[in-house]
């Protein structure tokens, strides 16, 4: 079975974990602008759940977090609107010039947009979680 | 204060099912029917009319639209005044016992009722036909430990609801001919539609009062405790199809086909009740075929339509809740003190039960027709309305009733004699008088005495209810003494002696009872039922593949409405050339998929549709697709491999017959797709440039697809995110069931049984 | 529309559907993926021609592929991901229980078929 323990594939997972983040926050952010966007900055950093899970190395555990906090994202701009009295999932865009970053446009699109990401993010934890490599090389499926 | 009303016994309903303590249940219930027994009862004779809307769906011109007139308020009091007795009888009746769920139903089935006999709008008196239909099922299958009852509650049901189907098509045509659904504003309606809404409209009123062949249902249900026997099956839900000839007369009265077959069958109905009431031995069944036969009367009156007929018909009404309910609450209070209602054995019940007896006496004679009770000028005005009709027809239906007046005088007769004599040996044991029980009967049958009294009053609440339906009946009056020289008076005498003679031969010999055609009702049931099992064991044998197969060729039919609208000049054979290539990379790949036997091996071939997916979303124009198809290719063969890899079991194999379907119907699936793809090319792109602007300006965006994903169809998004949830919330319980049930052996048990 | 993506999204139907109607769940997975490509190309073959990015400013507005299609089918793409997944949780499940993935027959089902089946034996 997979067992991608080797030092060097560890070390090659560690390493590469941060850039990959990174890569997951420029989809995130170039999303609303160029190719990108929630769901494909999730399925980033979904593999690098599955890859340090992969080599046996720490990753998140608790797959229910991530549901409530992205449900609650979601569920806050599609609902926040309502107060104002305006209709479901209305969106406020935000273009303020900050000190380092210059003039930033954006909106509550982001937010809901980081809500889908935390949701994959989850769904990973959890299927990894479920599929756990150590698991199975343990019970062996008996026939 | 009509809605006061109903909603009053809605919440009556809620209040007896949530009180703490059962025993005050049917104080409880009776409050509701109280009010509305006292409110329509201050509304008798007057002219006043009151009406209540309340719009449902406008579009459709649906409403709850109700309409209390003259002909409203005398039904109400029948319905809730009699409701009053019940609820008290039931006390006496049950003597204890926790009675919450039957004091609610029973007072469902009286809110029910009242919106019944108020209806204005024909969607809504369907609404409350079925419900009637519905908590008399209930009500009948009380005891729902008992195979009988639950028996004759399915009967019952399936009568009246599958004529409560045909009243709806009825129902249906008449609102097409009509131009309206409202009652009140509909006006005469003839010709070949309105013949067909006439012919349904009788059936469904024949289901619901027990006429001919549909009666069966009515004797089964006296399998139900006597108060819902007394209420439904006596006072009022069966004179529910009466009412509803009536009201239809003004509407339908002048097809031809609706007095001819209305008296026909109701007069033979007539007839054969009675002559069920003839034969058997049970009080309660003797008491349910003669309602089947006092019902048919009430139906050819009620459908012969001449001022007088109609005036008669709505007496009948009146007399019959009266009297009936008083003979069916007697014989219940015998039933609960002796534990029988067997004709053959019960004896000495004259002295042991003198309340009883003198209630049946009161009732009987007023069921008989005899003076001075309010039954004699009911059947008086019956007999006269009959001699005024001429001709062959006239005859036959004078005959009719006089035959079936005969009978019923003569199944009274034997009712009262035989329960009430001394069959010698020793006399039945009682158990202790309940006055709760006896009460309510004392009074009906003491009203049957008084409404003969006060016959000019009675009169004066009748004739304006029965005018609401022929303004011709205005003239008539309930007579309590017609004078030796009256025709119908001499009938009337002829008919009581004629049957008590019957009737005292009757009551000293009993037929064993054939079941009359109870049984063939249950038999097409059973059929249904045994026709539905062979279907779903033929059509639904478990297995998911063929399922599948199934669906697949279903599918694939639905393309070829479709086919024509191909049109060649939409369609072309590549964007770019380079798409060719990769298509056929891509199908190329997806057969390996198929073809290749190792899990590993497929799931990397799956790998290769996917990356080549991706680039035939890039040759389209479309790199967020690209891009996501890429990430989600990657993490499935991943998953795949590790979640599956390890599984070394072979793939299932086929045998040639059943491989060859398979491709089969993956070629006309795919044939399908594509022919359904292909004729749904059309040149009308979205609007490009509104989606431009809408995107820049409301979004912020310049990335138009993840601007419609987040902003202009962020609902969309919505929905998808919650199928991720649901789908992750599923693998979750999946992956976390392995700890929970410890290997889960038994399920493997399960299955490795079936799979032999 | 282009012939060539009309053949290949029923190329894709008809392996997946083959693959769908087997006993094996591992193999009903693979096919169940193969439709979602199926359904996912038919969504951009409805929205016509090829053409740029769609992404404002990147070239005139006419000449950009059309973005709602595009939008569909990203949905489309994601709830067959979760599905999928989905699937092959079961797939894992049902081979920890059985030892194998098959699908068995629904037990109530067949409990019917064989009543009747017998029945019929009886007359």
């Amino acid at each position: 079975m997979i067992r991608g323990r080797s030092p060097v594939v560890r070390s090659a997972i560690r390493a590469a974990s941060p850039l990959a983040l990174l890569v997951a926050a420029f989809l995130f952010f170039a999303g609303h602008n160029q190719p990108g966007g929630g769901f494909a900055a999730g399925l980033v950093i979904g593999a690098v759940v599955a890859l340090r899970t992969v080599a046996g190395i720490g990753r998140p555990q608790d797959a229910t977090r991530w549901f409530a906090v992205g449900t609650a994202l979601v569920s806050a701009v599609a609902l926040a609107p309502l107060l104002g009295g305006e209709p479901l999932l209305d969106q406020v865009i935000v273009s303020e010039t900050l000190p380092l970053l210059g003039k930033v446009k954006s909106g509550s699109a982001l937010v809901f947009d980081a809500g889908v990401t935390a949701i994959v993010v989850g769904l990973f934890v959890a299927v990894f979680d479920g599929l756990d490599a150590d698991e199975l090389g343990r019970d062996e499926v008996h026939v | 204060m009509i809605w006061i009303l109903l909603v009053a016994h809605l919440v009556g309903v809620v209040a007896v099912l949530s009180l703490p303590n059962p025993r005050p249940a049917f104080a409880v219930a009776l409050a509701a029917p109280l009010a509305s027994a006292v409110w329509a009862a201050s509304r008798l004779g007057g002219g006043e009319i009151d009406t209540a809307r309340l719009d449902w769906v406008e579009g459709l011109d649906l409403a709850f639209s109700f309409r209390v007139g003259p002909l409203g308020a005398l039904l109400a009091v029948l319905v809730s005044g009699i409701g009053v007795l019940i609820f008290v009888y039931g006390h006496g009746y049950f003597g204890g016992g926790d009675r919450r769920g039957f004091a609610a139903t029973l007072l469902a089935f009286s809110g029910s009722m009242l919106g019944l006999v108020w209806a204005d709008d024909v969607w809504t008196l369907f609404l409350f036909w079925e419900a009637t239909s519905v908590t008399s099922f209930l009500l009948v299958g009380t005891k729902s430990t008992d195979s009988t009852a639950v028996t004759a509650a399915r009967r019952a049901l399936l009568v009246t609801v599958a004529g409560g189907l045909v009243l709806l098509a009825g129902l249906l045509v008449l609102v097409d001919v009509a131009g309206t659904a409202t009652l009140s504003e509909m006006g005469p309606v003839t010709g070949d539609q309105a013949t067909v809404a006439a012919v349904l409209v009788l059936v469904g009123a024949f289901t619901k009062s027990a006429q001919l062949p549909f009666h069966v249902w009515l004797p089964g249900a006296m399998a139900a405790p006597t108060p819902v026997s007394a209420y439904l099956h006596s006072a009022t839900m069966v004179k529910a199809g009466i009412v509803l000839i009536g009201v239809m007369h003004p509407v339908l009265g002048a097809v031809d086909i609706w007095s001819g077959l209305g008296v026909t069958v109701g007069l033979l109905t007539m007839f054969w009740g009675a002559i069920g009431a003839l034969r058997h031995a049970d009080a309660k069944l003797v008491l349910a075929w003669g309602t089947v036969s006092q019902l048919g009367l009430m139906t050819a009156m009620m459908s012969l339509g001449s001022g007088k007929a109609i005036f008669a018909a709505v007496s009948l009404v009146v007399a019959h809740a009266v009297f009936k309910a008083a003979l069916f609450m007697a014989v219940g209070e015998i039933d609960i003190r002796t534990g029988s209602r067997d004709l053959r054995s019960l004896s000495g019940l004259r002295t042991s039960m003198p309340v009883a007896f003198w209630v049946m006496v009161f009732a009987g004679l007023s069921m008989a027709g005899v003076p001075p009770l309010l039954g004699f000028p009911a059947k008086e005005a019956a007999i006269e309305a009959s001699l005024n009709e001429s001709g062959a027809s006239g005859d036959l239906i004078l005959a009719g009733v006089t035959i079936g007046s005969v009978l019923t005088v003569a199944y009274t007769t034997r009712l009262v004699l035989a329960l009430f004599s001394d069959k010698g040996g020793e006399p039945t044991e009682v158990t202790p008088f309940r006055w709760a029980a006896a009460a309510p009967s004392v009074l009906l049958s003491a009203l049957g005495v008084v409404g003969y009294v006060l016959a000019p009053s009675v009169t004066d609440w009748v004739v304006p209810a029965a005018a609401t339906l022929e303004t011709t009946s205005a003239g008539y009056a309930l007579l309590r003494w017609p004078g030796l020289n009256s025709t119908a008076f001499l009938i009337s005498m002829g008919i009581v002696a004629g049957g008590a003679i019957i009737g005292a031969a009757a009551a000293r010999h009993s037929s064993p009872p054939e079941p009359l055609g109870a049984n063939n009702v249950d038999r097409l049931v059973d059929r249904t039922l045994d026709l539905a099992k062979w279907t779903t064991g033929r059509v639904q044998h478990g297995s998911l593949p063929i399922y599948l197969v199934v669906m697949a060729l279903v599918a694939s039919l639905a393309v070829i409405p479709f086919l024509g609208s191909i049109d060649a000049n939409q369609l072309y054979a590549w964007d770019r050339p380079l798409q060719a290539g990769m298509g056929t990379t891509v199908v190329a790949a997806a057969i390996a998929v198929a073809v290749i036997r190792s899990r590993i091996g497929a799931a990397l071939a799956l790998g290769v549709v996917g990356l080549g997916v991706s680039a035939l979303f890039l040759i389209q124009g479309a790199p967020d697709l690209a891009l996501t198809q890429l990430l989600v290719e990657t993490v499935i063969v991943v998953g795949f491999v590790i979640g599956l890899g390890g599984l070394t079991t072979q793939f299932p194999t086929n045998g040639f017959v059943w491989r060859s379907v398979r491709i089969g119907t993956a070629v006309l699936a795919g044939a399908a797709v594509t022919a359904a793809l292909l004729a749904s090319a059309e040149d009308t792109p979205s609007n490009r440039e509104a989606l431009t602007a809408a995107a820049v300006d409301e979004g912020g965006g310049n990335n138009l697809v993840n601007v419609i994903l987040t902003d202009l169809r962020a609902l969309d998004t919505l929905g998808e995110v919650v199928v991720l949830v649901v789908a992750a919330m599923g693998v979750l319980a999946l992956s976390r069931a392995d700890t929970a049930r410890g290997g889960g052996a038994p399920l493997s048990d399960d299955v490795r049984k079936v799979r032999r | 529309m282009s012939i060539t993506l009309a053949l290949v999204v029923g190329g894709l139907t008809s392996v997946g559907v083959y693959l769908i109607t087997s006993r094996s769940l591992t193999r009903m997975l693979l096919g169940f993926a193969l439709l979602g490509h199926a359904a996912v190309l038919a969504l951009l073959a409805a929205g016509g021609e090829a053409g740029e990015r769609p992404i404002s400013g990147d070239a005139p507005v006419a000449e950009l592929s059309d973005p709602l299609p595009q939008a569909f089918a990203l949905t489309a793409i994601v709830i067959s991901f979760g599905l999928t997944l989905f699937l092959l949780a079961l797939a894992r499940r049902q081979a920890q229980l059985t030892g194998d993935d098959l699908v068995e027959d629904d037990l109530e089902d067949r409990r019917i078929a064989i009543e009747t089946e017998a029945e019929g034996d009886d007359a």
